[in-house]
């Protein structure tokens, strides 16, 4: 009897497909892995799972009895526990508390016995062999100490089932191995464990089965000993590249002078080391790269949000000074942020104050806002990039996700700026807004702009990119020509199992 | 907005409503009407072009600190320090033009630039420091008001202004007040702020989302400083209004105007936690507050509702806003299962609101029923005379109406004298109107006369808490033919027709400093607790006291003056600190009611029998420790006889039998009294000691 | 110790200051000075303890001194009329914990934010006190309630210890009760409160209650070392209160602070006007002291700085 069995499921958030039927199970004393590109469901459906949303259809069943309107709290108490890729810890609390909070009496009259509470954290760090003392505050703990007490803490709730996120993307590698070894002894006892992972060396090292997402739904389902990397990668990508994707009206000159300059680019904040490539004009160059490995810091610092410790950045030959995102902006370097809701657009703000707030002063006459123009200007934006709303006065967080997208992307169309940096411009978009997401971007190269686009789509990357540059731990590894960029190749870069320099 | 058949064309207009009330403040609009309906009904005058002028006045002040304080909610700030910077602004005009000399216009930028300065250190901790403003403006708000009490040591209050000053306070120009431009000025400039600029586009980014603002390249430190700069900017000029309305400048100026300012933005419909706001929500608060408090005065209902009322509009307009705005994102509301609102929970609240209703108004009950054996007869049995709001009547001519002003509503000293007032109503057959500040506080006195003018009264009888800055409105009184009578303390001379004189500083003064070298024995050290320090009769008291001190008692020392702020428990406070720092003290010497029993307590509770109490205070709070020896004596004259005296007096004046040129009135069961020049003689100070305490009962 | 910055920073300062005022005045330690000083911070120590716990769940109540006259004018009212004052030490309380949970049922379920709500309850509450009262003081008390009839020195020493008791049943209740911890946790982090099965909306509403019924003790309290109970009490001292909480180290935005930091705090905060008396300094100046504190204790332990970078 499988432990979770889920049948077609399905869910459908405003505007977004994010499960089309998915059929899954995990027997007890197994390891399944789940793979599949960013925003290929693997989120929705664990949060379905745990019942942090409900799905609109499908059935699932947790140890032959039927799950339905279930929440995290009571499918905690069944027995599913779930670590996220972020640590969900209260910061301000020890480790001992943090162990202990989910497993105890919720009642707020009990009595807390911390002589328990320590020997019990104790007693669960050991048991994944973390050295942590019980009683530091969960603040003064590094990623992967965290990392440990998260992974700790859901071993802890007596769980039958156990899913896991992306659990070594903040890791060192010697220590994703000794959770491998702790995650091999719990399946020995019994437990059923979903594993997460874009690392498929993992999947390899500890999944007794693997089933393979896509644009949400199932791919299919194999035995460890069944597949081989290539098939996976096979079917993560999928096939029906070519017309997806825009075609370029101009060619893309690659001996043009560099629009931006990057060189040695470091951060030692953000883990960015020895960055080094050249954006020209009306080229898109497409960042690929695992979860973690230095895209998104690269976007950040390249807009002045993260401190550059050492190298330079030009743009059209000027050095810049990076130090504040303002500087940026001043310097013609747009960025559209991977979390829209709180970093791209501003929600409680119309769409016509998102579209023009990175060009107000050339809205302004006198200090004061020509309200016509602004009008005008924005109208004119939403209406090229096709925004569905109502008014351009509705607050543009009452949009779906793919229209917000394109109110933030018109916000910095407005700007024209030298250099879009795109991060993530299609997460959690329904296809339609997506292709229309895609003509704007090349039409933008197509104009004469540079565009950096970072994405955990490799599809996305490598059909509209002209060249391909491939991180790993904040290093750019690779940048790849489009003909020789292939799946395969992009994404054995990726995992570092190949090696190249560019 | 899965919505497979968008429409292609994006609206580009919008309706007239979602312009101007973007929140949905048309609701308060529509209650801001009804309230103005009300009071058209209600109040005696209230529907008159001379009322509307006297809302702007006395929206003015309050309205510039909630123009300011729009922006900053926002953003998401708040900034408590406002009043406290008005204080500090006041009190500093004051000393650049009485002390320094300088010219009002010179004076003003330098206190402006204050302002500045001011707001440049909260900007400085917010903006940079990221301290959250709620904490950074909490420790400015001490310091601010902390530094004006500090250099003017409490007590000083500066009213030496130029009329040209003064007239931007005071003056028409074309029948509206000269404060409205500087009202109409700010508005226009902070609705440009915010509503045309890309700085205001800019703040609205902010509060809605600071980490958005800062990925679209905004400079968020800069937008912030600036809001809270000019928040310093216009408490000063905010202070600068007060000052010339007032004629007076000391270190309380403005006290609690901060929360006002900020129920006013709220009422507004700017959100507490930013991203919506408008500054015509806020004009639209500011006349709901304005009006009501207006309204009620004109309706003699007393003020204390107003206080009731602004709190239940809070949360209704809070309540409403979120009913009207179903498409916002507000917050999720909580599953059934996040907090089961059970029956039991519905049942508790109630309980606690209906107990809290019934236990303030047994309260209110007991007391009038204990006092009642108080006062002569049936005076009492007649609950408050403020509390019947009856649709206006016209006056019979024969029955005057007769406005009485105490300093402070909640001092024991005026409810005794209250007491009085009331049985001369009875007696008299006037129409009695007692209301006044709930706490010392020259500026409400102020704004009670006027809307007394505006309701149109007979007379006018006022215990003076500041003379500078009561004067002016009287003197507007006398021109609107109504006769206009201080009793207790007094104004300027020719801003009323007569004092009632209870007893002269003089008298007051030498007798307290008497009896003190006689319980001392002429020699040794004493201390004195004051009330607040800026009242005017306190410290002609205290210059009295000084000179007899000087003149007759050389053995004897005044060690240190310290404020109560009319209130028992600091009073009590300061006591035990003198007594432990100045251990040859005998004697403290109380002179406000509350101070008396207060410093009292300390004295016996410190075991101390060789220290002396005694003062000015009302032989029911002091009863106890008259008896007990550890007060010696308390001087006083008979409060119940002097607001019986004050209704008497008034009356007389209105019904002509009391005219200037007078020796003798006849008052009641008073008998006849001395009137000498424009003041009415209630009679020497009383000294109550044990052995005649039990003579009295106020 | 970087946990305990803020907490040993205030403390170094009260030790600081008391130094200086052994030099200069040293009669201040006198035991009766010391013990009227404890005697009157005890209400303002009881309060802390109240609104350390509302602020650790990220909110905060502008309420308490309104709350505290409304309390101690009912208690002087119920003697009055016949009650045992012995009985007020319960009965005060649960009127307190009546209005705390008017003020919580407005955050909770009329999700009014808490600076706005508690705004309301204090304006409206002052009003009607002033209203109903008229400014008259409950006068000639029966001889049992000051002191209880327990005399001077028992009841002083009577209030200090139940001061300390609150304090040492808070230290219990905040380390070793679930609903004290979760004071901590939900104001952390209130999503991930509810991951681990804890409710915020009840965390808040009862948090709120125990301020109001703390404020009633310490009305009751506060009110007997007097015979007589005036109508305008506890006016200024939800400010009061707030500093002493946030000088002691607890943070505004919830989840982080210490009792023994409240203490401490209370004590900076609550000798300053002595101190100046003793001082010989002009008390006027007091205000500015304290201010002066506040800014302080909040830029002084560097907390701050790690908020994150913000362009310019």
């Amino acid at each position: 009897m499988a432990l979770l069995r889920a049948t077609e499921i399905e869910k459908v958030y405003p505007g977004v497909r994010a499960l089309a039927g998915v059929t899954f199970d995990v027997q007890p004393g197994e390891i399944h892995a789940l793979v599949g590109e960013n925003g290929a469901g693997k989120s929705t459906l664990i949060k379905v799972f745990t019942g942090a949303v409900a799905a609109d259809a499908g059935s699932l069943e947790f140890a032959g009895e039927p799950l339905a309107g279930h929440d995290p709290r009571s499918s905690k108490s069944l027995g599913i526990a779930a670590i996220y890729q972020q640590p969900a810890l209260f910061s301000t609390l020890t480790v001992a508390e943090n162990l202990n909070l989910g497993a105890e009496d919720p009642r707020l009259t009990r009595r807390v016995n911390w002589r328990a509470r320590h020997a019990r954290a104790a007693e669960l760090l050991a048991r994944v062999g973390a050295s942590i003392d019980p009683r530091r505050l969960v603040s003064s703990l590094s990623m992967p100490e965290q990392q440990w007490v998260e992974i700790a803490r859901a071993l802890g709730t007596d769980a039958k089932l156990l899913i896991l996120d992306e659990p070594t993307a903040c890791l060192p590698a010697e220590q994703a191995h000794q959770l491998f070894d702790v995650l091999r002894e719990l399946r020995a006892q019994g437990l059923g464990i979903v594993y997460i992972t874009h690392r498929l060396e993992e999947v390899f090292a500890l999944a007794d089965r693997v089933t393979v997402l896509r644009d949400g739904a199932t791919v299919g389902t194999w035995a460890i000993n069944e597949v081989d990397t290539e098939r996976l990668i096979a079917a993560m990508v999928g096939r029906a590249l070519g017309d997806l994707y825009p075609a370029r009206a101009v060619a893309f000159d690659g001996t043009a002078e560099p629009l931006l300059r990057v060189r040695g680019l470091s951060s030692a904040a953000s883990g960015l080391r020895e960055v080094s490539f050249d954006l020209r004009p009306g080229e898109i160059l497409g960042l690929a790269g695992l979860v973690g490995s230095g895209r998104t810091e690269l976007a950040r610092a390249l807009f002045g949000l993260e401190p550059i410790s050492n190298g330079e950045v030009q743009l059209r030959g000027q050095a810049l000074s990076l130090r504040h995102a303002r500087q940026a902006v001043d310097a013609g370097i747009a960025y559209v942020p991977e979390d829209r809701r709180r970093h791209g657009i501003i929600g409680d703000l119309s769409n016509r104050a998102n579209a023009t707030l990175a060009v107000l002063p050339r809205l302004t006459h006198n200090g004061l806002m020509d309200a016509v123009a602004e009008t005008r200007v924005s109208a004119d934006l939403l209406t090229q990039l096709d925004v569905r709303t109502p008014s351009i006065f509705t607050p543009t967080g009452h949009l779906s996700g793919g229209n917000q997208q394109k109110v933030a992307l018109a916000r910095w169309l407005a700007a024209k700026p030298a250099v879009f940096i795109v991060d993530e411009p299609t997460q959690g978009v329904d296809v339609g807004a997506k292709a229309e997401i895609h003509r704007i971007l090349a039409q933008l190269a197509d104009e004469g702009a540079g565009v950096l686009l970072i994405s955990s789509e490799l599809n996305e990357v490598l059909g509209l990119a002209d060249r391909v540059g491939v991180m790993r731990e904040g290093r750019l590894v690779a940048v790849l020509e489009r003909a020789a960029a292939t799946p395969e190749r992009v994404l054995s870069l990726a995992l570092g199992q190949a090696q190249e320099v560019a | 907005m899965a919505n497979q058949t968008p429409p292609r064309q994006i609206a580009v207009r919008q309706s007239w409503a979602e312009r101007w009330f973007p929140n949905r403040e048309w609701a308060l609009a529509l209650l801001l009407i009804i309230e103005l309906a009300a009071f058209a009904v209600l109040g005696r005058n209230f529907a008159t072009a001379e009322n509307a002028a006297e809302l702007v006045r006395l929206g003015v002040e309050v309205g510039l600190l909630a123009l300011a304080m729009t922006p900053i909610i926002v953003t998401g700030g708040i900034d408590l320090s406002v009043g406290s910077l008005m204080g500090l602004s006041a009190v500093t005009m004051g000393w650049l033009v009485e002390v320094q000399g300088l010219a009002p216009g010179a004076a003003a930028l330098a206190v402006l630039g204050l302002g500045a300065l001011a707001g440049g250190l909260n900007a400085l901790l917010i903006a940079r420091g990221r301290i959250p403003a709620l904490i950074v403006t909490l420790g400015t708000f001490s310091l601010f008001r902390g530094l004006a009490e500090g250099l003017t040591g409490g007590m000083v209050s500066y009213s030496k202004f130029p009329p040209g000053y003064l007239a931007l306070g005071q003056s028409y120009l074309l029948g509206l007040p000269y404060q409205l431009p500087v009202l109409l000025l700010a508005a226009a400039g902070y609705w440009l702020l915010l509503h045309r600029t890309p700085q205001g586009r800019g703040l609205y980014a902010i509060g809605s989302s600071i980490e958005g603002a800062h990925f679209t390249g905004l400079p968020v430190a800069r937008r912030l400083t600036l809001v809270y700069v000019l928040s310093g900017l216009m408490s000063a000029a905010a202070a600068l209004v007060y000052v010339a309305r007032l004629g007076q400048a000391k270190a309380d100026a403005g006290t609690g105007y901060e929360l006002i300012a900020i129920t006013a933005v709220v009422l507004g419909g700017t959100a507490i936690t930013g991203g919506r706001g408008t500054i015509l929500g806020t004009l639209l608060g500011l006349a709901a507050i304005v009006v009501l408090e207006n309204g009620l005065r004109l309706a003699a209902l007393p003020a204390e509702l107003a206080q009731v009322l602004t709190g239940a509009l809070l949360i209704s307009a809070i309540l409403a806003y979120r009913w009207a705005q179903p498409s916002a994102p507000v917050p999720a509301p909580l599953s059934a299962e996040e907090f089961e609102m059970k029956t039991s929970h519905v049942f508790t609240l109630s309980l606690a609101m209906v107990v809290s209703a019934l236990i303030v108004a047994a309260g209110n009950w007991m007391l009038v029923s204990r006092l009642a054996p108080v006062a002569a007869g049936p005076v009492v049995a007649a609950p408050a005379p403020v509390a019947a709001p009856t649709a206006p009547e016209p006056t019979p001519a024969a029955r005057p109406t007769i406005a009485l002003m105490p300093k402070n509503k909640g001092d024991a000293y005026f409810v005794s004298c209250r007491l009085g007032a009331e049985e001369a109503a009875q007696e008299a057959n006037v129409e009695l109107l007692w209301d006044g500040p709930t706490q010392p506080d020259a500026s409400k006195q102020n704004e009670v006369v006027e809307a007394w003018i505006t309701r149109g009264v007979d007379a006018i009888a006022v215990s003076v808490e500041n003379q500078a800055a009561i004067s002016t409105v009287l003197r507007k009184a006398r021109q609107r033919g109504i006769k206009v009578v201080t009793w207790d303390a007094d104004s300027e001379k020719d801003a009323r027709d007569y004092f009632i004189n209870q007893a002269t500083a003089e008298g007051i003064g030498q007798t307290l400093m008497d009896e003190a070298a006689r319980v001392m024995g002429e020699r040794g050290e004493f201390a004195i607790i004051s009330a607040s320090l800026t009242a005017s009769n306190q410290n002609d008291w205290i210059k009295v006291i000084r000179a007899r001190l000087a003149e007759r008692y050389p053995n004897i020392t005044l060690k240190t003056i310290e404020p109560s702020d009319d209130k028992r428990d600091l009073a009590f406070r300061k006591a035990q600190d003198i007594l432990a720092a100045h251990p040859n003290v005998k004697l403290i010497m109380a002179i406000a009611a509350p101070a008396v029993p207060g410093a009292a307590e300390a004295v016996q509770q410190s075991g101390r029998a060789d220290v002396k109490v005694i003062g000015l205070s009302l032989p029911n709070l002091c009863r106890t420790f008259i008896k007990d020896g550890v007060v010696d004596c308390i001087v006083l004259w008979n409060t119940v006889d002097l607001g019986y005296l004050t209704v008497l007096a008034s009356k007389a004046l209105v019904t002509g039998d009391l005219q200037p040129g007078a020796t003798s009135l006849a008052a009641g069961r008073l008998g006849t009294l001395e009137v000498a020049g424009d003041e009415v003689l209630l009679g020497k100070p009383f000294v109550f000691n044990a052995s005649n305490i039990d003579d009295f009962d106020f | 110790m970087s946990r305990f910055r803020r907490e040993l920073a205030v403390g170094a300062a009260l030790v600081v200051l008391l130094v200086v005022v052994s030099i200069t005045a040293p009669r201040f330690f006198a035991p009766a000075t010391l013990v009227n000083l404890g005697v009157d911070n005890a209400k303002i120590l009881i309060c802390a303890i109240g609104m350390m716990a509302v602020i650790l769940t990220g909110n905060i109540d502008l309420s308490v001194g309104s709350v505290l006259a409304v309390c101690a004018y009912l208690g002087g009212l119920a003697v009055k009329s016949g009650l045992p004052p012995v009985l007020l030490l319960f009965l005060v309380p649960v009127v307190g914990a009546l209005l705390g949970a008017l003020n919580g049922w407005l955050v909770v379920r009329a999700q009014i934010p808490a600076i706005i709500a508690t705004l309301a309850t204090m304006v409206g509450l002052r009003g009607a006190l002033q209203w109903a009262t008229q400014g008259r003081w409950v006068l000639d008390l029966p001889p049992g309630y000051q002191w209880l009839g327990l005399g001077q020195e028992t009841g002083q020493i009577l209030i200090i210890i139940a001061a300390l008791v609150v304090f040492a049943v808070a230290v219990y209740v905040f380390g070793w009760v679930a609903g004290g911890r979760a004071l901590y946790a939900v104001g952390a982090d209130e999503e991930a409160a509810r991951l681990v099965g804890l409710r915020p909306p009840q965390v808040y509403f009862w948090s709120f209650v125990a301020l109001g019924a703390l404020t009633g003790l310490a009305a009751c309290l506060d009110a007997f070392r007097f015979r007589d109970v005036p109508s305008s009490g506890g006016l200024g001292l939800e400010l009061q209160v707030i500093a002493c909480v946030v000088v002691g180290g607890t943070s505004i935005n919830g989840g982080r602070g210490s009792l023994w930091g409240t203490l401490i705090g209370v004590a900076l905060l609550g000798v300053i006007g002595t101190v100046l008396t003793f001082q010989g300094i002009n008390a006027a100046w007091a205000k500015a002291i304290q201010g002066l504190i506040i800014l302080l204790a909040v830029t002084a332990d560097g907390q701050w700085r790690r908020g994150g970078r913000v362009d310019g």
